[in-house]
């Protein structure tokens, strides 16, 4: 009942508009358009009549855009600065702070003292005789070298050339260092187990 | 007599123009240049040194050299300084309380109820493990550092394992048996390194040695006396190559020249003075 109420009120309505829109259209004024409906006529726009909306080609692009950009945000949000892998060797652990380890500072006589700051400037004179030593052994070494170059020049170019070449096969090259006791021949070493607790980072 | 004059006025002549010929030659590319120059070294006079290559072949040291009194003196000192800067150890700790146990229950009013006990365990103290430990380091026994056989013996290389040894050979050198670093007369066609390596090789004991480099360390020149100088030969030129020891395997004393292991100090008993000299700035006694 009220559909058919309804439906004869829209038939009703739509027969005023279209005398009153005839009407409009022969007491026609420049800059009129047919959107500004006056406002005692009742707006039947397209939204009213229940149409099936056009969809326009730009919104699903702008849509598609807007989506982008906070996509993009949310990832540069998300992007944190790689974390710094910590050094070991620098971080004090914890057991060191530990008050109960101290040990007692033992009291060292006047002449105790004396005798170690005395000890570590003979020790300061010692070691930096040990090392001008050693920089002019080394630079006699490279003066001897160097005159054994200038005659070999003198001798013959070819020699000398093949001298001043560099040796591939030389690197790498290691050589065991001087242990306290010399190595026992036919010594069996024991068998030991050990767990590998070094912590492996990933970044 | 003229045309004597005027021949010498017309070789006097062609010198110069021979010589305008090799200037407007050298004034043209660098490719004539070069030839000119290969041409010259060819045409130059093989030069009067007779060239030898020796090895310097070095036993690194196999043990750390013994302290100087000043080294022990600091050595001490520091030792003693670390311990008194530093905190207790897990294990120091451990012998303190099992010490303060031990009081307790020597004192009057024991209390074994008191103790945070350990049930029925036995408690193994700080102290029994410390014992064992000395116990395993004493069924070690370490090789020994010095052996007063092994150093006197000049031609082993197990002598003086604290310092580096440089290998030396009696060798004959005009007639006479010398000692000297080994070496071998160069040929054509090798250079010097590879005379080096086949002046080791030559020698007896089966040595492996990695050579230094292709440059040569030192250099010995050595002037014939006047009688036996020729127009060709007017001395040796001797250059030393670094090598050192990687293997000592192989026979200990072969036949062929004696071997001997020097060390530095020990070198001026056996070389002559001005070889001495020249070897003496690079065998480096560090």
């Amino acid at each position: 009942m009220s559909a058919a109420l309804s439906r004869g009120l829209c038939r009703a309505l739509s027969r005023h508009t279209a005398p009153s829109s005839l009407l409009l259209g022969g007491h026609h004024r420049a800059g009129l358009s047919p959107w500004f409906a006056p406002v005692m006529t009742l707006k039947t726009s397209a939204p009213l009549r229940a149409e099936p909306k056009k969809k326009k080609k730009v919104d699903p692009r702008r849509e598609h855009m807007l989506k982008e950009r906070m996509r993009k945000k949310l990832k540069k949000m998300e992007k944190v600065a790689p974390e710094f892998i910590p050094l070991d060797d620098l971080i004090t652990p914890t057991k060191c702070l530990d008050e109960t380890r101290e040990r007692s500072a033992p009291r060292l006589s006047f002449g105790e003292s004396e005798g170690r700051a005395l000890l570590l400037k003979e020790w300061c004179r010692y070691k930096q005789e040990q090392h001008m030593a050693e920089v002019q052994a080394v630079e006699l070494a490279l003066e001897a070298q160097r005159e054994a170059l200038e005659e070999l020049k003198l001798e013959s170019e070819e020699l000398y050339q093949a001298a001043l070449k560099p040796d591939p096969l030389l690197f790498p090259f290691t050589h065991e260092g001087p242990a306290y006791t010399p190595p026992k021949s036919k010594y069996e070493a024991p068998d030991g187990k050990y767990n590998d607790i070094t912590k492996v980072y990933t970044q | 007599m003229a045309s004597r004059s005027l021949l010498q006025f017309l070789s006097g002549f062609s010198r110069p123009a021979v010589g305008n010929a090799s200037l407007r030659l050298f004034s043209s590319t660098s490719v004539c240049r070069a030839t000119l120059q290969t041409h010259n070294v060819i045409e130059r006079a093989p030069s009067p040194w007779t060239l030898m290559a020796a090895v310097c072949l070095q036993r690194l040291p196999v043990i750390s050299a013994d302290c100087s009194p000043i080294e022990q003196q600091f050595r001490q000192m520091m030792h003693q300084m670390e311990q008194e800067k530093s905190l207790l150890s897990d294990h120091e700790l451990q012998l303190l309380e099992d010490a303060e146990r031990m009081s307790r229950k020597q004192a009057d009013d024991y209390d074994s109820d008191r103790e945070d006990d350990h049930g029925d365990q036995e408690i193994v103290l700080a102290q029994d493990l410390e014992d064992s430990w000395e116990q395993k380091m004493k069924s070690f026994q370490p090789a020994l550092r010095v052996t007063a056989d092994a150093d006197q013996d000049l031609t082993s290389s197990e002598r003086c394992l604290a310092d580096s040894l440089v290998l030396l050979a009696e060798q004959q050198v005009g007639g006479e048996p010398l000692w000297l670093l080994p070496q071998a007369r160069w040929q054509e066609g090798e250079t010097l390194r590879q005379t080096a390596e086949r002046a080791l090789a030559s020698l007896p004991a089966g040595l492996k040695a990695t050579f230094l480099g292709n440059a040569p360390c030192g250099v010995y020149k050595f002037k014939l006396p006047q009688a036996a100088r020729t127009e060709s030969t007017v001395g040796t030129k001797v250059f030393f190559f670094k090598a050192v020891l990687s293997d000592c395997g192989g026979p200990p004393a072969g036949p062929g020249g004696p071997l001997l292991w020097a060390k530095k100090g020990e070198l001026r008993r056996y070389l002559k003075p001005a070889y001495m000299t020249k070897v003496d700035r690079f065998v480096l006694g560090l």
